[in-house]
């Protein structure tokens, strides 16, 4: 097979509180006038912790977790956006990740318009998004409204277009982020469809998701994540009944 | 290195687009539209050189064009450290979806800064050549530099600026203080002989800013050659920013994710 794979050794990440302790005059000033013990805390947040995992090529890897336990943390270092505080990261092969769906639209654009500025934004070239532009004007399926400046699009239709374009090319390595069901019952099966054919094509997939049936119908092993460790590492069914035990049976 | 420098060429599609996409918004709904960036700063202008003209006593032909190339270059100055030091905060959508290199957002700043630029100097080059055809000649052909030369020295700045600007909010405050007394000492509306009579030479010979404007200046208005001094004072000050860009954003580059 390729060389595509992931290799987590000891990771830690950590968010530093300098970044979101106010530091104005304000707080200062107001800080000086209140008791020192009635001042909360802000400490620095170890949101992954000692994270050993290898992912191997055609690998469906699902994360499951309460929220906060770091799933989006995880699947963000995953793509290097988040730098690790100490361990080794190595990651080899394309990532497409799918995390916000609505970002880089410009409203007064057509959509049409949008089509392009969406794919440059991915890193696509202009070339290649005009070759692809009919089929995602396709599968949008919004009409006439395609000609029309996304600002008067309904929330729905702009999901649509935004899904049609991010899902248009995968990667080595798609990583999922919660992709929420916008849309009316008929696309959303339509989407369900388009999301399968790109996770076959894809040699690596990392998907976070609450929804159980889901991670069962796609993945194979499950990440079962809680305070930023790594509680439990194996087949879907087992990690479900782990992660079920962790929440009290209530999931 | 290397591989950072590849980023910014792999992503060029994208920030030629955010830079067109700036100033598409910029000029979205007006009336003018574009046409605003060349009747602008001929305003101002036309203004300062009849206000100037009355309280010094200077011929306004002459004086005019003279202001103007260095009231565009200062606008262009001014926007791309003030906006560039706010480039990260303003892309932090982008930032914290795509891992592209973060020095293409500021370039992205440079370059609508840029475009808007070589806009107002088409009334510059009108106005020069109703007023000053004699100096019409092969040595234009050197003024045209001035664009590459302006953005080795501002997108290097804006770059260090935006590393301290995400951390610092109060940095654009700051800079527009900093800029504004810049603003001062430069030669910009006030001929560089005025600093050289007053006893403060220092302020134009050892003042990238002074040299920069001579690449257009000495073509445009005079009809002569840049010197090479000139050039060298803007490649000088290019390498030096470019090297505290680097030195800043070795360490700060993957940190700023986490002030945004």
């Amino acid at each position: 097979m390729t060389g595509n794979g992931i290799l987590l050794d000891k990771v830690n990440l950590h968010y530093s509180s300098v970044a979101f302790k106010e530091r104005s005059l304000k707080a200062l000033i107001t800080g000086a006038f209140t008791a020192p013990n009635a001042k909360t805390v802000v400490h620095d947040i170890h949101a992954l912790k000692n994270i050993c995992v290898e992912i191997a090529p055609g690998e469906r890897v699902g994360l499951l977790g309460h929220n906060g336990a770091g799933k989006s943390t995880f699947l963000k270092m995953v793509a290097g956006l988040y730098p690790i505080s100490s361990g080794s990261r190595h990651v080899e092969g394309t990532v497409r990740s799918l995390f916000d769906l609505s970002l880089g639209f410009e409203p007064d654009a057509t959509g049409r318009e949008n089509i392009l500025y969406r794919g440059l934004l991915l890193g696509l070239s202009p070339k290649f998004m005009r070759s692809v532009r009919e089929q995602i004007v396709a599968f949008a399926d919004i009409g006439e409204f395609i000609d029309y400046p996304i600002k008067t699009y309904s929330a729905g239709m702009q999901v649509r277009l935004a899904f049609a374009i991010s899902t248009m090319v995968g990667g080595d390595i798609l990583l999922l982020d919660e992709i929420i069901g916008a849309g009316d019952a008929n696309f959303i099966r339509r989407a369900k469809a388009r999301i399968t054919k790109l996770i076959d094509d894809s040699e690596i997939l990392i998907l976070a998701s609450h929804d159980l049936g889901a991670l069962r119908d796609i993945c194979e092993r499950v990440l079962v994540l809680d305070h930023g460790e790594v509680k439990f590492d194996g087949p879907v069914n087992s990690a479900i009944c782990e992660y079920k035990k962790l929440t009290g049976g209530s999931a | 290195m290397t591989p950072y420098v590849l980023g910014i060429y792999e992503s060029r599609y994208f920030w030629t687009h955010l830079a067109f996409s700036d100033l598409r918004s910029k000029w979205r709904r007006s009336f003018l539209g574009v046409a605003w960036s060349v009747v602008q700063p001929l305003g101002i202008t036309a203004l300062l050189a009849v206000v100037f003209g009355k309280i010094f006593h200077q011929n306004i032909v002459e004086l005019a064009p003279y202001i103007l190339s260095g009231m565009i270059a200062w606008d262009f100055f001014m926007a791309t450290l003030i906006g560039g030091s706010l480039s990260f905060v303003q892309a932090d959508a982008y930032i914290k979806q795509y891992r592209h290199p973060l020095a293409i957002y500021t370039l992205r700043t440079t370059l609508t800064n840029l475009m808007v630029w070589m806009m107002a100097s088409l009334s510059l080059i009108g106005w020069v050549l109703i007023v000053r055809p004699q100096s019409f000649g092969y040595c234009w052909l050197a003024a045209p530099l001035v664009f590459p030369l302006a953005a080795v020295m501002a997108w290097p700045l804006a770059t260090c600026l935006a590393y301290v600007g995400a951390r610092f909010r109060d940095l654009p405050h700051a800079l527009g203080l900093v800029l504004q007394a810049m603003y001062f000492v430069s030669p910009i509306y006030f001929e560089a002989r005025l600093f050289r009579d007053g006893g403060l030479g220092a302020l134009v010979d050892y003042n990238p800013i002074y040299h920069l404007l001579e690449i257009v200046r000495a073509p445009l208005l005079r009809g002569e050659w840049p010197t090479t001094a000139n050039f060298a004072m803007c490649v000088i000050a290019g390498a030096v920013f470019s090297a505290f860009a680097v030195l800043i954003g070795r360490s700060a580059e993957r940190k700023v994710i986490f002030y945004l």
